[in-house]
């Protein structure tokens, strides 16, 4: 698999190796992220998803290979520098703060003073719960508000990049439903790439795939190919997932 | 709701104990033992927290156990005694500090240019080493036959003969200026070295832009100048300060002894402790080590004697106060409350204590620093992850501790004897207030160091009414620990894991 630079890349990952202690846990993995898409990782549980969305950012910086973000090279630097240069993290597990109040969870985001007060309407927009929940501590809301929550907290500053990691995690069928509504209006804004278990949600959701298996990419493109390869499905993100077309096939069955 | 009454039941019965404790020690004890007992145990609960509220915070964010704590109490005290008694050796060592400091600050300048510098891989591992070792060959220079010792004893001697009348007896005259300047200038040479070291030079994969180079310069040129000033002022900085009126530099004692230990806990932090951030029974080695190095030096420079720090006029005065105005007015040692006679430097430090937690609670609660310190505490990566230094925020809150140990160490110092291990005693009891409290609040540290110091006062007093051992105010603290820990595991106000 080649990866060219091209100009409407917003991220390019190029063949990265990353530790954990002495594990090594990535053994090449590219994955490329047109400007303005949405672009799913797919793989099964450990096969290195998350560890990649990390390496991007600089929580766990890859021993080898490059990642190229806006045109600049940001393997090495410090999690926190890459942040600053336009990339929201949404991570597994939510991670909301719970000694802090929604009110704060969203304003210790903000990375110049004002970012909160020019996001606010758009993310209340996005998410009318929360303006309800402002006041409360962290602790105190379900999963599914928090996970609106840690959305909400990476879009109070102007972000060019967005890392989400299994937003339907643990979520109830409805508030998964409402969740896709929400990242789909975001990717109007803003580039996503996502890390999704849920097949039917992510095969709705995103344009472009890369699959992971063994932490390494092993194929990646177009979803709507991806939704009738039956065989490739079945290789490597299990025998769980069932393609658009067996669903069908199952509901004609059905009725 | 069922939560909310569990929580409501909570508070109602530990509020009924709590009360029922007040009023049975207080029938027992009477008017005026009660309100002395208690006001001993306030200060020594003040003292308390000034220790644990820093060692919390740290635990709680870095999950760094600093066993030099009491040691930088005992630097504190050291530090705001010097100042106090005789500032000859802060001064003197004031310019060789921070023209080393200026040279090592200018790392942030130098380094955007060094890491695009064109050099084999050899050389970049190469250049750091020797600068290091460069710089080590320039700070021995610069120090060449200077007497440290002769500067140092100038206090002790002030100390020891009592010159009372005349503070100014004990100058004694330093290197001139013709001799010193060259002290200074190899000083920022050697940290020059050291910032061209850290720095490293032709590594690529560091991050440095080249933009904002001037308000990055800014620091190091002010630097600069407060050398050359300190470099000046060297002589007649401490006569003017012995001039002044004790109470004035007994506040400037203070904000030395605050901004002394401000600025060694960053460095020690920088230095020491994050390199071993991720081998955490190293830190507690280091720190332990580090208490061990910090004591035998305090005794190298004033010897191992115990010295008595001489209480500043407000709080000298023989007599006794009516009111709190009285005493302000008049500066009386003692002051009388509700028919207790109380030495008013103890009230000073119950106000020092208190002070201190109103600063730390809005720190806590108001600040945006407050708020990413609540949120680290959590999960320092996720901060990390949103765009925020999480490294610098680490580096200030345990210079903030330090500070916080120090401003205790130099509170404690007119009344308890100053000496290496007088911090031993406030590290241990620190400790044991943080596990009462629960690590990383620092709420938690107020009380239980209020319920400490208690402990320790109420010990003394049933000790001394009912002739029992003296060990039982000791023993107190012992088994409030044990109670508390019987009864909540993760201290009172600590988080389930």
């Amino acid at each position: 698999m080649s990866i060219t630079n091209s100009q409407e890349d917003i991220l390019i990952v190029d063949n990265i190796h990353t530790y954990i202690g002495q594990f090594h846990i990535l053994e090449g993995v590219s994955v490329r992220v047109p400007k303005g898409s949405i672009t799913v990782l797919l793989g099964r549980n450990g096969a290195g998803k998350t560890t990649t969305l990390k390496s991007i950012l600089g929580l766990t910086p890859p021993q080898d290979g490059k990642v190229i973000f806006d045109g600049m090279e940001i393997q090495g630097k410090r999690a926190f520098n890459v942040a600053n240069l336009g990339i929201g993290y949404v991570p597994e597990h939510r991670a909301i703060f719970r000694a802090l109040s929604v009110m704060e969870n969203l304003k210790i985001a903000e990375r110049k003073k004002g970012d909160f007060d020019r996001s606010a309407d758009f993310i209340f927009d996005l998410f009318p719960d929360l303006k309800r929940l402002y006041k409360l501590p962290g602790n105190h809301l379900s999963g599914g508000q928090q996970q609106m929550l840690a959305v909400a907290r990476a879009l109070v500053p102007d972000n060019k990049l967005l890392l989400i990691d299994e937003p339907s995690e643990g979520l109830a069928p409805i508030l998964i439903q409402q969740m896709m509504e929400a990242i789909r209006t975001l990717s109007e804004k803003t580039t996503i790439l996502l890390v999704e278990q849920n097949f039917i949600m992510a095969s709705q959701l995103a344009q472009r795939f890369t699959i992971i298996d063994d932490g390494q990419s092993v194929h990646n493109g177009m979803m709507a190919d991806l939704v009738n390869d039956t065989d490739l499905i079945h290789q490597y993100l299990g025998a769980s997932i069932k393609t658009r077309k067996e669903l069908e096939m199952e509901h004609e069955a059905q009725a | 709701m069922k939560p909310k009454h569990k929580k409501i039941t909570t508070i109602l019965l530990v509020g009924a104990v709590v009360f029922a404790v007040i009023v049975g020690l207080y029938l027992y004890a009477g008017k005026e033992s009660f309100i002395r007992t208690t006001l001993s145990g306030l200060t020594l609960g003040s003292l308390f927290f000034m220790v644990a509220a820093g060692l919390s915070l740290i635990f709680g964010l870095m999950d760094v156990l600093n066993f030099a704590h009491g040691a930088m109490f005992m630097l504190g005290a050291y530090m705001g005694w010097q100042l106090y008694t005789n500032p000859t050796f802060i001064f003197g060592m004031l310019p060789a500090i921070i023209a080393f400091t200026c040279g090592v600050m200018m790392a942030s300048v130098i380094k955007p240019f060094l890491i695009r510098w064109e050099i084999s891989e050899k050389w970049q591992k190469a250049l750091p080493k020797i600068a290091y070792v460069l710089a080590l060959v320039v700070l021995v220079l610069a120090f060449l036959n200077f007497n440290i010792m002769e500067l140092a004893s100038t206090a002790m001697v002030a100390a020891t003969t009592t010159t009372a009348g005349n503070p100014l007896a004990e100058i004694s005259p330093q290197e001139p200026l013709s001799q010193f300047w060259f002290r200074p200038v190899l000083l920022i040479l050697s940290g020059l070295l050291v910032a061209f070291a850290s720095a490293k030079p032709g590594v690529k994969s560091e991050f440095a832009p080249k933009e904002d180079l001037l308000k990055k310069a800014i620091a190091p040129i002010i630097l600069l100048v407060l050398t050359v000033v300190a470099t000046l002022i060297r002589e007649s900085a401490p006569i003017a300060i012995l001039l002044m009126n004790g109470n004035w530099r007994f506040i400037i004692a203070i904000v030395v002894a605050v901004i002394f230990g401000l600025m060694f806990g960053a460095v020690v932090e920088i230095t020491l402790i994050r390199p071993l951030y991720v081998r955490p029974f190293f830190i507690v080695l280091m720190t332990l080590g580090l208490s061990f190095v910090i004591r035998e030096l305090v005794q190298l420079l004033w010897d191992p004697l115990a010295y008595q720090m001489v209480r500043p006029p407000l709080f000298a005065q023989s007599g006794r106060a009516a009111n709190l105005l009285q005493w302000l007015q008049n500066g009386n040692a003692t002051i009388d409350i509700s028919g207790v006679t109380f030495p008013t430097y103890r009230l000073f430090v119950i106000f020092l204590g208190i002070l201190m937690f109103a600063i730390v609670t809005i720190i806590m609660t108001k600040s945006r620093l407050g708020m990413i310190i609540r949120a680290g505490v959590q999960d320092p990566q996720m901060v990390e992850a949103l765009g925020i230094n999480v490294r610098r925020v680490f580096t200030f809150v345990f210079a903030f501790g330090i500070a916080m140990a120090a401003l205790g160490g130099i509170g404690a110092g007119p009344f308890l004897p100053i000496q290496p291990l007088m911090g031993d005693q406030f590290q241990m009891l620190g400790f044991i207030t943080v596990v009462i409290g629960g690590m990383g609040s620092y709420v938690g540290a107020f009380i239980g160091a209020i319920i400490l110091g208690m402990g320790r006062a109420f010990g003394d007093y049933f000790a001394l009414k009912l002739s029992l051992s003296p060990a039982i105010a000791e023993a107190s603290t012992v088994i409030i620990m044990v109670i508390v820990l019987l009864i909540k595991p993760q201290g009172l106000f600590g988080k389930k894991e």
